[in-house]
């Protein structure tokens, strides 16, 4: 085959972006395990290593600049490198994400609405992201649009959950009237909705990531917004 | 270059139909913020066949080139994309093996038809050659003289500042237009031969691998030259290079081996989306 280098150089572009979704997937596994469990030095490793997904993506940035500025890609490789170039824009935001939820466990004292299944929702993201990009390596375009019909599902899980708490503090008679308790439950209740809406916009980077595989492979933007 | 929604080939009623959501022009197959206005075609070729003795060197080529746009062709070494380009102002009559069968339209009217003058004909549509070759002449002489041959010498002056007014060279040469013009640089040369091709004011303009022998300062000279030059002239060219084709051409035809035309589309789709797979092997550098 002509230019194998060129071939080469995108195959690996494309392994390095499975590599930074595994990193960024278990990071997020992680955060939620943290979460759980109010471990807190796994919530420090969460966050410290923020920085090691930030330099994936700027690498990977780079890389995507050089084949552009180097190789002059058109057709399925242009949609291809234009595609990645977003995807790893959604990944390093759900690594993001993933250190918010870590953040949160340091300021969680107790599981003030155990009837809410953060780890539910939680579950349901991770899977999202990890089919998005099997989606994206497999060139899966019936796994993208699946996706972007089970964020659907997510948003509805997470509005429920959200109703949980506002109806509940809405009609809760505080048992307390102390500053100190009433500030832990602010905090607490703050961190769920939060941790909530964060997992939310994971699976709106999940769909993300569905979308541009969808163009990259069919140039179809139906899913693009 | 602004896209346009042209609708001088089957694959463009695809295009057209794309609605991308705003916001989307990633996948807009450059017909988002199109103008719903068809373009005339002033080359069509029907069924156009050449052979060079038995050998055929072009396969039943349809193709219709719109009026007062910039279209490429390009494809591998031994295509037939400088076969095709010849035949537009009957070049090849001058290759004594050279046979072309089918219709080669230009305005509606056959050029083969054996009513056409071709040296008639080369002066509605004139060429431009990969290596600049200019007269041993003055400047001036080079450009005028299309005009003379003609004995069309009214107002010559005027005609030839605005000749090399528009090959963007009268600035660089209008204090020594006597001078000869092998003293130019190859880019001048170049913009010279031109000048020269436009100076009888012909309708369609073929360049064969204008830019190749010219370094790169001088081939985005000629390459934003040609976007100007398509507002008054209809630009056929041929490169090797595909970023150039992808850059200034609004239509791109892709010939591949075996003298086959094989897509015609806006040059936006052929390099984001082409239709046959072959041609995506070829512009990605995987063919062969």
């Amino acid at each position: 085959m002509a230019r194998q280098n060129y071939q080469d150089k995108l195959d690996e572009l494309r392994e390095d972006v499975l590599y930074m979704s595994e990193v960024v997937l278990e990071r997020l596994r992680m955060a939620l395990d943290a979460l759980e469990r109010k471990d807190k030095e796994m919530a420090n490793e969460v966050i410290d290593g923020d920085d090691e997904i930030n330099q994936m993506y700027l690498d990977l940035e780079q890389d995507c600049i050089d084949l552009l500025a180097l190789q002059q890609p058109v057709a399925s490789d242009l949609r291809f490198i234009a595609a990645t170039f977003k995807i790893i824009t959604d990944l390093e935001r759900v690594g993001d994400l993933a250190t918010n939820i870590g953040e949160y466990t340091f300021r969680a004292t107790k599981d003030v609405f155990p009837e809410v299944d953060v780890q539910e929702i939680g579950t349901v993201t991770l899977d999202m992201v990890e089919e998005a990009m099997d989606a994206y390596d497999r060139e899966d375009t019936d796994l993208c649009r699946d996706i972007a019909a089970a964020d659907d599902d997510l948003d509805q899980l997470c509005e429920r959950a959200s109703e949980i708490v506002v109806r509940d503090l809405i009609e809760r008679e505080l048992e307390t009237t102390d500053e100190e308790d009433v500030e832990d439950l602010l905090q607490d209740v703050s961190r769920l909705l939060l941790t909530i809406r964060d997992l939310e916009r994971v699976g709106d980077h999940a769909v993300n990531i569905s979308a541009r595989t969808l163009y990259m492979v069919e140039n179809d933007d139906e899913l693009i917004y | 270059m602004t896209q346009q929604n042209v609708t001088t080939s089957e694959s463009d009623d695809d295009s057209s139909t794309a609605s991308p959501e705003p916001g989307s022009g990633i996948a807009s197959n450059g017909t988002a913020e199109a103008e719903t206005t068809t373009t005339r075609s002033v080359i069509e070729s029907r069924n156009l066949d050449v052979y060079y003795g038995e050998e055929r060197a072009l396969q039943e080529i349809d193709i219709e080139i719109p009026a007062e746009k910039v279209t490429a062709i390009i494809g591998p070494s031994g295509c037939g994309k400088s076969t095709f380009l010849r035949c537009i102002n009957r070049m090849n009559d001058l290759v004594d093996s050279a046979r072309v069968e089918g219709e080669l339209l230009f305005e509606g009217k056959n050029v083969y038809d054996a009513d056409v003058d071709p040296v008639a004909l080369r002066r509605r549509i004139g060429m431009v050659f990969q290596a600049p070759n200019p007269f041993p002449k003055s400047i001036y002489d080079n450009v005028a003289y299309g005009l003379r041959v003609q004995d069309d010498t009214e107002n010559l002056d005027e005609r030839v500042e605005t000749a090399l007014r528009r090959a963007a060279l009268w600035d660089e040469v209008n204090d020594r237009l006597d001078e000869s013009a092998l003293d130019l640089s190859g880019g001048q040369q170049q913009r010279l031969c031109i000048a020269r091709a436009i100076a009888p004011d012909p309708d369609v303009l073929l360049m064969d691998e204008p830019a190749s022998a010219l370094d790169p300062v001088a081939t985005s000279q000629i390459e934003d030259l040609i976007e100007e030059l398509a507002q008054d002239y209809t630009v056929v060219i041929v490169t090797h290079n595909m970023q150039q084709a992808a850059r200034i051409s609004d239509k791109t035809a892709v010939f591949l081996t075996g003298g086959e035309l094989v897509e015609f589309d806006d040059t936006s789709v052929v390099f984001e989306n082409p239709e046959h797979q072959r041609v995506e092997d070829y512009i990605t550098g995987k063919f062969g």
